[in-house]
């Protein structure tokens, strides 16, 4: 063989090599502990940027949230929470605008980690965060949606999102079968220090999500919510799952969908909306099986259920 | 035509590489569950911070300190036998720590008592660095078991920095290992690829068949559906070798037939060999996802009977709801 045919073999394996933009989450192991299996987080939280009105409703990042960036005292990372159907929760709305940059605030709501916009800059859990200066900076916590907000209680915006024109129009969702088979193919290296626990990864994306869930176990009860494992469908009649296997869902005692789910049991099925997080729970036991050794998995995620579809 | 060889050959070295990765990494889990690396590194770190530490009661004996470190009942509660834990809990340390200093005294420790504890001791590491924690610490005993906590966590990434060495050279050895074993030398077998089109054929039709399997990792499960909260990690079918393929990669490895001594032969035998442990090296994942990007440049580019790959679904039947 020629070596001019070895080299071009070669070549094109070397040229073939992926290259992700990814960053390095590093979390407290002691608070991946503590929050793997809760559905929400109460922080205290200065709010530093916020627009003044929601986002509008139709489709992709027109849900209807309003953003609002700054800096905690729990999560300790860049930060983003975010109210939904925040046209509906006027009182919070007010609290929102009325806040001063600097006044810690209390909140409450389900925590998120994802890589949606992650920057360019790996981001360790305790050291300082800057100010942001936009209501989106480079980001990878959330809290979305917030449940309670400087006293103002938002279990309620656990609905299905869409604005007060009659009729209203609603927000249109990604659909299973594009969101899905994205989150099932997500990369992520985990690696454990005696005291952290480092997750690389990025290019997340797809938020809202909308889906059929048919319970593949009864209802787990904790501190916060409800976890419970599905199956997931694109559509009520379809027998084909168009995830791997059953992921879990992460419901917030007090919503809708959380007392909804109280009146299932295995086998049923129910037409949610959803947003995906990392799954703590599969990333803390994958640290500890592996500890140093780094592996690349799947990133383990689970849905958190904001509202119950028609 | 050239071009079409040329990617099958590709397919072919890649899925070899594959093959080779999923064998180093299983040796290497071997290994590492043999030898026990975790737990010994994690007992060296602990050794290089109490191990030149006489006690009152052992004078002469520089590793008196260590020595009772790892007879305190909370150290004791995490081996199992004889085997030390292969991870410590930073607040067990300085919990462990302090109550030996003290003299195991009954009942809440103050900083009195860990004053004493320290002047009783003989000249050593641990007197004279947790004697420089407490002078920082203002008098508070939680101040200073948070420095004792932060001087373990300061000696721990070491251990975790010894730790990924130790793994990346262990991996090393290995892929050098089965390379040698093996005789897996890339030019070797890419040449036989591209002078065999039996071969080359045989080879990208298994290339194919792995594709389609998943990816090598570990994925996590939850043996209950009923508990959310307690997943497992298991290893996937991606990582195992099937019979098919060893017997591929037999035909295309091996010390078998006749042998070149040539000066020539030899710098490309080192070469080859070279070429395959650094491949093996990049891992098991990286050559997967390799493999299904030249397969479906394949497939794109010759039988439009072939169709792109769908996202995988399974089915799973009522009875068959359990992950």
């Amino acid at each position: 063989m020629k070596t001019r045919s070895l080299l071009a073999v070669l070549l094109l394996i070397s040229v073939s090599g992926v290259c992700r933009a990814d960053i390095t989450l590093a979390l407290n192991k002691s608070f991946v502990k503590k929050y793997k299996d809760r559905a929400t987080l109460t922080t205290n939280f200065q709010v530093d940027h916020h627009p003044t009105k929601p986002h509008d409703i139709g489709r992709s990042g027109d849900d209807g949230d309003i953003h609002m960036a700054g800096r905690d005292s729990v999560l300790k990372l860049p930060l983003v929470a975010e109210i939904i159907n925040a046209r509906f929760a006027p009182t919070a709305m007010q609290e929102l605008m009325e806040t001063v940059s600097d006044q810690a605030i209390s909140m409450t709501g389900a925590w998120r980690i994802w890589f949606e916009h992650p920057g360019h800059k790996d981001q360790i859990q305790g050291q300082t965060v800057k100010k942001p200066t936009t209501s989106n900076p480079d980001h990878v916590c959330e809290i979305h949606p917030i449940t309670k907000f400087s006293g103002v209680d938002l279990l309620t915006s656990f609905v299905e999102i869409k604005n007060q024109a009659v009729p209203p129009k609603i927000y249109e969702a990604y659909t299973a079968d594009v969101a899905f088979p994205f989150y099932e193919q997500l990369e992520a290296t985990i690696e454990a220090s005696n005291t952290a626990i480092m997750i690389v990864s990025g290019g997340s994306k797809y938020n809202y999500t909308e889906f059929y869930i048919e319970l593949a176990g009864n209802p787990k009860e904790v501190t916060d919510g409800y976890l419970v494992l599905a199956n997931v469908f694109q559509s009520d009649n379809d027998e084909d799952q168009v995830t791997a296997a059953p992921r879990r869902m992460v419901f917030v005692k007090g919503t809708e969908p959380a007392n909804k789910l109280l009146s299932l049991t295995q086998g049923d099925r129910l037409h949610v909306l959803g947003i995906p997080r990392v799954n703590l729970a599969e990333v803390y036991v994958l640290a500890q099986e592996h500890g140093a050794n780094e592996v690349t998995v799947n990133l383990p995620y689970e849905m958190i259920i904001v509202a119950v579809l028609p | 035509m050239f071009g079409s060889t040329v990617v099958d050959v590709a397919i072919g070295l890649v899925f070899v590489y594959l093959l080779l990765a999923i064998i180093c990494t299983s040796a290497n889990e071997l290994l590492s569950g043999v030898t026990k690396s975790r737990a010994t590194l994690l007992t060296e770190g602990i050794r290089q911070l109490l191990g030149n530490q006489p006690t009152s009661s052992a004078k002469n004996s520089p590793e008196a300190l260590f020595e009772e470190f790892y007879r305190h009942s909370l150290i004791t509660s995490m081996m199992r036998g004889h085997r030390h834990p292969a991870y410590l809990p930073a607040r067990t340390f300085s919990t462990v720590l302090i109550d030996i200093l003290s003299k195991n005294r009954t009942g809440r420790v103050t900083v009195e008592d860990l004053e004493e504890g320290l002047n009783s001791l003989p000249d050593g590491d641990v007197k004279q660095s947790v004697s420089a924690i407490a002078r920082n610490a203002e008098r508070e005993l939680d101040d200073i078991q948070l420095g004792i906590e932060g001087w373990f966590e300061d000696a721990m990434d070491r251990v975790t920095g010894w730790y990924k060495r130790k793994t990346q050279v262990w991996t090393i050895i290995v892929a050098s290992l089965i390379t040698l074993l093996a005789n897996a030398d890339t030019v070797h077998i890419a040449r036989r690829l591209w002078q065999d089109p039996v071969l080359r054929s045989a080879v990208v039709e298994e290339a194919k068949t792995r594709a389609q399997k998943p990816r090598p990792s570990v994925t996590v499960e939850y043996p209950d559906p009923d508990d959310p909260t307690n997943p497992q990690v298991t290893s996937n079918e991606g990582n195992t070798v099937s019979a098919q393929e060893q017997a591929l990669l037999g035909q295309m490895l091996g010390w078998q037939g006749p042998f070149d001594n040539s000066k020539r032969a030899w710098m490309e035998r080192i070469l080859g060999w070279a070429l395959t442990i650094l491949a093996i090296c990049l891992g098991a994942p990286f050559w997967f996802d390799l493999l299904n990007k030249f397969v479906n440049i394949r497939s794109a580019g010759k039988s439009p009977a072939e169709k792109p790959k769908t996202p995988q679904k399974r089915k799973l039947a009522t009875a068959d709801k359990s992950p």
